[in-house]
């Protein structure tokens, strides 16, 4: 991707409020690229120059992306952009930002300076049970919602997995919220609970103007 | 006015032709299985599910990556299914 040629495509990692001027997160992209923001009134894409592909879903692409966004998190207050977000040029990024800039406002104020966690409880093999399910599902949904700003339940996509939920919680508020999580883990020995993140908030925001399918404007 | 007898018509108005209802069955049958082996949804919790029990120590690397390539495979055969809408049966000689 990188090479003499500059590449005419501009791939979106996330969108930022505005630094101010152009700012670099240095060559982290795909191939080795700068990643950098692109001044749009007050807010920022932040992308890298890219060929004009169709970006295959892989572990190795999805990392660089993955990557990326979590080190603009880092400093910023980012609104996640799905992966594989590439525009045939500036000119129609620009075009993308212009119609959805009233969204995207709308949707920075809700998720600034707020964070994405994600906790997920997943049965042993072999424990099965309505009761314990159902016991520990609203145990830590009830306890976590009061430590959130927001929370969503997303798909169980394993038969094993009793609860998988994403929370919007203030960054201000993480170790208040991971005591949370650690005090009900506790209480849950007979389960595997997996508690990740900080996340840029992708359950939190959904913007489509930028596209109706991965790919953005060709 | 064209009419034209198919297998559904031919449900509608109560009749059954063994032959046909078979047949019908069997592209019920083959539809379902279809859409299951090749559901963007089911392949994408499907590697969802793998990586999970890789995290909980439930696989070795190994096995995690194989599954992961084989789901990655699928998935990218299911999408270009999907861009193509396989799904939709067309008339090919235009009867309507």
């Amino acid at each position: 991707m990188s090479g003499a040629v500059p590449e005419s495509g501009r791939y979106v990692y996330c969108i930022i409020k505005s630094p101010g001027e152009k700012k670099s997160f240095g060559n982290i992209g795909f191939g080795g690229t700068e990643v950098y923001t692109l001044e749009y009134r007050d807010l920022s894409p932040v992308i890298s120059n890219a060929a004009m592909k169709k970006f295959e879903v892989s572990d190795e692409e999805a990392e660089v992306h993955k990557k990326v966004v979590l080190q603009v998190m880092s400093e910023h207050s980012v609104l996640p952009v799905a992966y594989g977000m590439v525009f045939k040029n500036k000119k129609l990024l620009q075009v993308a930002m212009s119609a959805g800039y009233k969204a995207m406002k709308k949707a920075v104020k809700e998720v600034d300076n707020k964070v994405e966690l994600g906790v997920k409880i997943f049965l042993p093999k072999g424990l099965a049970g309505k009761e314990v399910k159902g016991q520990y599902r609203s145990a830590f949904l009830d306890g976590l919602k009061n430590k959130s700003v927001q929370s969503k339940e997303l798909k169980l996509f394993s038969e094993r997995l009793i609860l998988n939920a994403a929370f919007l919680v203030d960054r201000g508020g993480i170790d208040d919220f991971s005591a949370e999580v650690e005090r009900l883990a506790e209480g849950a020995a007979d389960v595997k609970v997996q508690y990740s993140g900080p996340w840029p908030p992708y359950n939190f925001v959904d913007i489509r103007i930028l596209s109706r399918q991965r790919g953005g404007f060709r | 006015m064209t009419f034209i007898l198919d297998d559904i018509l031919l449900k509608e108005i109560g009749l059954e032709m063994p032959g046909v209802s078979l047949l019908w069955a069997f592209e019920q049958l083959r539809d379902f299985a279809f859409k299951e082996l090749y559901n963007p949804d089911k392949i994408k919790g499907l590697i969802k599910e793998n990586r999970l029990l890789f995290e909980f120590g439930e696989l070795a690397r190994e096995e995690y990556e194989e599954k992961n390539d084989e789901l990655l495979r699928k998935l990218k055969l299911a999408q270009r299914g999907e861009e193509m809408n396989l799904q939709v049966r067309s008339d090919i000689f235009g009867a309507r």
